[in-house]
């Protein structure tokens, strides 16, 4: 193989490693992504010191890790980083929805945040609504089906029998509030401990 | 399933592995302290000058944290080398930051030291 030949395909190995990495990387705003792939193709670079052969860059690209076990690395802490500075409830699902691809437990952590907040959000919104709207609006369980099970406000006679009544009101604001607590601490846990298993 | 627990051996290797992490953010902070370096040249120094040799994936990460927390600063450089690298330098935070965590490592490490004392020349 010439030398030129063999530089070429040393560069194509790397562009190959490059652009899986950047597959993984959509945890990230777009500008930080690029300066991400711009600083490892300079590292890689700056390792290989002029070698361009398959085997120089292969040996470089190994002590970097597999692309996506770099890409996890560096969304994750980028995510973790974020949430030193910001621990809203809103931000702490943004992060664990931007790790949700990264990682089976990602998913999981994204479908259970998501589960959390909405059963919370729906206590809450009915406890809220009760007093306005006290026909329409309850928790109602189906009499032939009793795993049929009917939260919130609706806008036509409900046939089930409502569970709770006027207790929906602190039973909603109480329950609504803890399981958002319980949510919001989920996914707190959940980006630190995909962040330990990054590292690891 | 095979749990077999892990020998002293490997518990002490993890344990090293824990106390080398916990550092590691002072290392590279304190590394730069002289001068703007950029990644190939902090993981070097880190490997030479304290024997800390760190994973290359994780460099990346840890300074693009540091740099979100203000304490480093970074610019793009075109080098001899024919293609740009990334310098990283401390900033103004980050040195009173660097100087905080300087103290209470050495009062921990003299802390230790003191409990460590006996031991010297105890064969027990």
């Amino acid at each position: 193989m010439s030398p030129n030949t063999s530089r070429d395909a040393g560069k194509a190995h790397l562009d190959t490693y490059l652009h899986q990495v950047q597959r993984h990387l959509g945890g990230l705003p777009d500008a930080e992504a690029r300066e991400t792939i711009a600083e490892l193709r300079s590292h890689v670079l700056d390792k290989v010191a002029g070698d361009f052969s398959v085997r120089a860059i292969e040996a470089a690209l190994d002590e970097l890790g597999s692309p996506r076990e770099v890409a996890r690395l560096n969304v994750t802490e980028r995510v973790a980083a974020d949430l030193e500075v910001n621990r809203s409830p809103w931000r702490v699902l943004s992060a664990v929805g931007r790790l949700a691809s990264l990682s089976l437990y990602g998913v999981f952590a994204f479908l259970v945040s998501l589960f959390g907040y909405a059963l919370a959000a729906g206590l809450l919104i009915t406890a809220a609504a009760k007093p306005f709207n006290p026909r329409h609006t309850g928790l109602w369980v189906q009499p032939q089906n009793s795993y049929s099970v009917m939260l919130g406000v609706t806008g036509h006679n409900q046939t089930g029998n409502e569970l709770l009544g006027w207790w929906i009101i602190p039973i909603g604001l109480g329950l609504g509030l803890l399981l958002g607590w319980l949510t919001w601490r989920f996914g707190l846990f959940s980006v630190r401990h995909m962040r330990r298993t990054a590292r690891a | 399933m095979n749990t077999k627990p892990d020998s002293p051996l490997d518990e002490l290797g993890k344990w090293e592995i824990q106390v080398r992490k916990g550092g590691l953010g002072l290392a590279v902070l304190a590394v730069l302290w002289p001068e703007k370096l950029y990644g190939l040249e902090i993981l070097r120094r880190l490997d030479s000058q304290a024997g800390m040799s760190i994973p290359e994936g994780t460099i990346y990460p840890l300074l693009s944290r540091l740099k979100a927390e203000g304490l480093v600063d970074s610019e793009w450089v075109e080098a001899d080398a024919g293609h740009p690298r990334k310098y990283y330098r401390l900033t103004e935070p980050g040195r009173g930051r660097v100087r905080e965590m300087a103290q209470c490592w050495r009062a921990f490490a003299a802390g230790l030291e003191r409990l460590l004392a006996p031991m010297e020349g105890d064969s027990k």
